[in-house]
């Protein structure tokens, strides 16, 4: 009886760390096949994104409004565009500010600002809505995303899908967001959208597709007039656009107050802008 | 184990049901979690990959060099020199990628694009060369101006 | 320029006046009506579980005729509170993402596991202990299929003996006593959601997750006053007085605690009149002057609180049938009122630009996931499971027993 108690008790012993030690793998190979099916596949490595620090500028002082810049993004990222959709898609756009001459008289220092962005400026911009003589100061500002370093859009992500990537750039993983729109509420500089087409959030991704293959981003590409600066902080090169950008202007970041540290400067802008 | 705790079995029953509903929950995190979550952040390391490899629509200024390296020489020799060849030609990658199919074509050019970046306008800043294109001349641009050299007389 | 020279897009967007973001130029705002319901409902929730656990915790008899039917009301409730979430979602099917790689810094993240903690361990646990004696009855009287779902609700539990029964009463009662912060978990994270965005002014204070909770605690009261009239006047009973005058006096109590907190971020909004008040004041006067100076001002919140609180005063020279009528009205306007306050916070928020220089409009659809119907639907889904549950769990039984 002894004998038999105990050959059962080794049998059963045995057999429970097998079963142990085959576990571990038919669970990895039950995740991996659980994984194809249901969560997005890995893809191969490459790039290094811990080796850049990519980063944007704005001189104002440049932009001539054109709307090139706009235009090449909506095309170069196949951003939802009318016919097919309405022109609320824009992961960037041109701003025009008028500040008009103030009225005679009323001991103001400026008149009213007028703003406009039609289509985001890809066509350019109408005629002014006020006559020449009444304009005091007029501008345009190129608006994207500002690359916070506190970023409130990818603080307020539920799930993890939106992220500052180890290069600077703030990015979407587009198979992985569930279209909740919390981070599209959060940006404070309305640079994001909900995308009809994927249902999930877009936003400027410094055209992520380009700069890690030594291009530039699309916008950068075609800015007739350099009014868009971009570079690697942390690979400079000689005569680099974006260091005498640094050294040779006073800059402004936007929403300063909001505490979210962008990135992206701005220089010759006015107190007018948001 | 109810003999060990001493427990009523109401509250031995729920107590079995919330351990089952915890471990039922860690096993699913565990397939469910995509593999390379957390490798740089809160967020799929292979994210990173799947938006570096998407195609690309505008080719970029050096690739037109490469055959085209007559008209690229002249535009740098002037004024238009800071712009690039899709500026004003559209996008050109899928150009580069069948440089010899006529059905893939540039886009098509016509006089009104110069008045684009050059037509008078008060917000436009004062060193920038630009014109009230009714009182400059009725006929067309490219009569007086070459894009890629527009200073120079025809 | 001309257009002809430049070929200018003529676009037409009447939806909005003065500057906006270009991508905020969209006919909906991003966050419509399935937003305002989920707020609405977990409110009711929260509300309607608050009260119930005044019996439980505080020990309040005159409310005990209504227990069971505010812990029913804050289940089917509960049960309806994801669907407006789900609809919302631009990738229903990845859901599970929240629960599987919750993001620590996102209040959104939360939403999954208080959810599941407030369903499973707080409501479920105290109902289930509270029915548990009548679910072994039932099961042994009951034929047929209710007969098995009874005995399947017991778990398999027989056990009725004096200890069990005073067993079940005490876990109840450290239930609900567990309950209440849950319960302002459950909905205060909504308002923290709102209230933590710093990009927008008329979201981002911080007492946005107080004025939700606090709204929470008037919504589920007169919730569970509108219930009980209906479902008393259903039965052809009588109502007792006694609670009725209990939950009147709650419900103004707690009104009066609302109205101040909600007053308290107006006033402090007008007099120091930071950058974006124009803007906000502007859309709060022309895009939500029916939602809120009548909606949620007038006749959600100034008649009620004139209504019970003459009732307060003078509340033995009102005959029955007055005081009745007074307190149904009063809940139906605060129900109202709140559900309009909730339109005011989600949607007023999205009705003017971030550049602080322009409005939008929301002209609602009928159909589609965001239109009136889905609305309607959602609000009398959770009335519906109520229904059910009040004739499967029919029992005059008051809590104290």
């Amino acid at each position: 009886m002894k004998n038999q108690l105990s050959r059962r008790s080794l049998l059963g012993r045995i057999s429970a760390v097998a079963a142990g030690a085959l576990a571990a793998p038919v669970a990895k190979a039950a995740k991996a096949v659980t994984q194809k099916l249901l969560v997005s596949s890995d893809a191969p490595k490459g790039y290094d994104p811990t080796q850049h620090e990519w980063v944007m500028a704005i001189d104002a002082n440049r932009c001539i409004g054109c709307g090139l810049c706009a235009e090449a993004c909506k095309k170069e990222n196949h951003v939802p565009a009318p016919p097919d959709y309405p022109p609320c898609y824009f992961r960037t756009w041109v701003e025009r500010y008028i500040i008009t001459e103030p009225k005679p008289g009323s001991g103001a220092a400026r008149g009213e600002t007028l703003v406009d962005s039609p289509n985001g400026g890809i066509n350019g911009y109408p005629e002014a809505p006020v006559p020449k003589e009444e304009i005091q100061h007029s501008f345009f500002v190129p608006k994207l995303c500002n690359l916070c370093q506190h970023s409130p859009c990818t603080q307020v992500c539920p799930v993890g899908a939106t992220f500052d990537a180890p290069d600077g750039a703030v990015l979407i993983d587009p198979t992985y967001c569930i279209g909740c729109g919390f981070c599209i509420q959060a940006c404070p500089y309305g640079c994001r959208f909900l995308s009809p087409v994927t249902k999930t959030a877009e936003k400027c991704t410094l055209c992520y597709h380009r700069i890690t293959r030594g291009l530039k981003p699309a916008c950068v590409e075609v800015c007739p007039t350099q009014a868009r600066i971009f570079g690697d902080l942390k690979h400079p090169v000689p005569d680099d656009p974006i260091q005498q950008f640094y050294q040779n202007n006073l800059v402004e970041a936007l929403k300063p107050h909001l505490g979210t540290e962008p990135r992206v400067f701005y220089a010759g802008i006015d107190k007018e802008v948001r | 184990m109810r003999r060990l705790f001493n427990m009523p079995p109401q509250l031995f029953r729920i107590f079995l049901l919330a351990v089952g509903i915890v471990a039922s929950y860690s096993v699913a995190r565990y397939f469910l979690t995509p593999q390379s979550f957390r490798e740089y952040g809160w967020y799929r390391g292979a994210a990173l990959m799947e938006l570096a490899t998407r195609d690309r629509v505008y080719a970029g200024k050096k690739a037109c060099e490469e055959c085209h390296s007559d008209e690229y020489q002249k535009l740098l020799k002037h004024e238009h020199k800071s712009l690039s060849c899709e500026s004003c030609h559209g996008p050109g990658e899928a150009h580069v990628e069948n440089p010899d199919n006529p059905d893939v074509k540039m886009a098509v050019l016509h006089y009104s694009l110069c008045l684009r970046c050059h037509e008078a306008n008060p917000s436009r800043p004062k060193w920038h060369k630009q014109i009230v294109s009714k009182n400059h001349y009725p006929g067309k641009c490219t009569e007086c101006h070459m894009p890629h050299s527009p200073s120079e007389v025809p | 320029m001309t257009n002809e020279i430049t070929n200018i897009v003529q676009v037409v967007m009447p939806h909005f006046e003065g500057y906006v973001y270009p991508n905020e130029a969209t006919r909906q705002p991003l966050w419509g009506i399935l937003i305002v319901l989920y707020p609405y409902i977990t409110g009711l929730v929260a509300g309607a579980f608050i009260m119930a656990s005044l019996v439980r915790v505080f020990n309040v008899k005159a409310l005990e005729p209504v227990y069971r039917l505010s812990m029913l009301t804050a289940f089917a409730f509960l049960l309806c509170a994801p669907l407006p979430l789900l609809f919302h979602l631009g990738h229903p099917e990845r859901c599970f993402e929240v629960m599987m790689t919750p993001h620590l810094t996102s209040p959104m993240a939360i939403f999954g596991f208080v959810y599941a903690w407030y369903l499973m361990a707080v409501l479920l646990l105290e109902l289930w202990f509270d029915y548990r004696r009548d679910f072994v009855e039932w099961s042994e009287t009951t034929p047929g299929f209710k007969g098995m779902l009874y005995r399947l609700f017991t778990v398999g539990v027989t056990d009725v003996s004096e200890a069990a029964v005073r067993l079940d009463h005490k876990t109840g009662h450290v239930l609900s006593i567990v309950g209440i912060p849950s319960a302002f978990l459950l909905h205060g994270y909504v308002g923290f959601i709102f209230g933590s965005i710093k990009a927008n002014p008329w979201w981002g204070n911080v007492l946005m997750p107080i004025i939700f909770i606090m709204s929470a605690m008037v919504s589920g009261i007169a919730l569970c006053v509108f219930n009980y009239m209906v479902l008393t006047w259903i039965r052809r009973k009588t109502v007792d007085m006694k609670c009725l005058d209990a939950m009147g006096m709650f419900l103004f109590y707690a009104l009066v605690v609302d109205t101040a907190i909600e007053g308290l971020d107006w006033i402090h909004r007008i007099y120091s009149a930071e950058e974006g008040f124009r803007v906000i004041q502007y859309m709060a006067r022309e895009k939500l002057f029916y939602t809120l100076s009548l909606g949620q001002v007038t006749f959600g919140t100034l008649v009620p609180l004139i209504l019970l609180g003459l009732l307060q005063l003078i509340r033995r020279r009102v005959p029955e049938l007055q005081r009745r009528r007074m307190y149904f009205g009063s809940a139906c306007l605060i129900l109202t009122g709140v559900l309009a306050m909730r339109w005011n916070v989600v949607i007023g928020g999205q009705l003017f630009s971030k550049s602080l220089r322009g409005v939008m409009g929301y002209k609602m659809e009928f159909a589609g996931l965001e239109g009136w119907f889905m609305g309607a639907a959602l609000l009398c889904l959770p009335f519906v499971i109520l229904t059910v549950f009040v004739k499967l769990f029919h029992s005059e039984r008051l809590p104290s027993k």
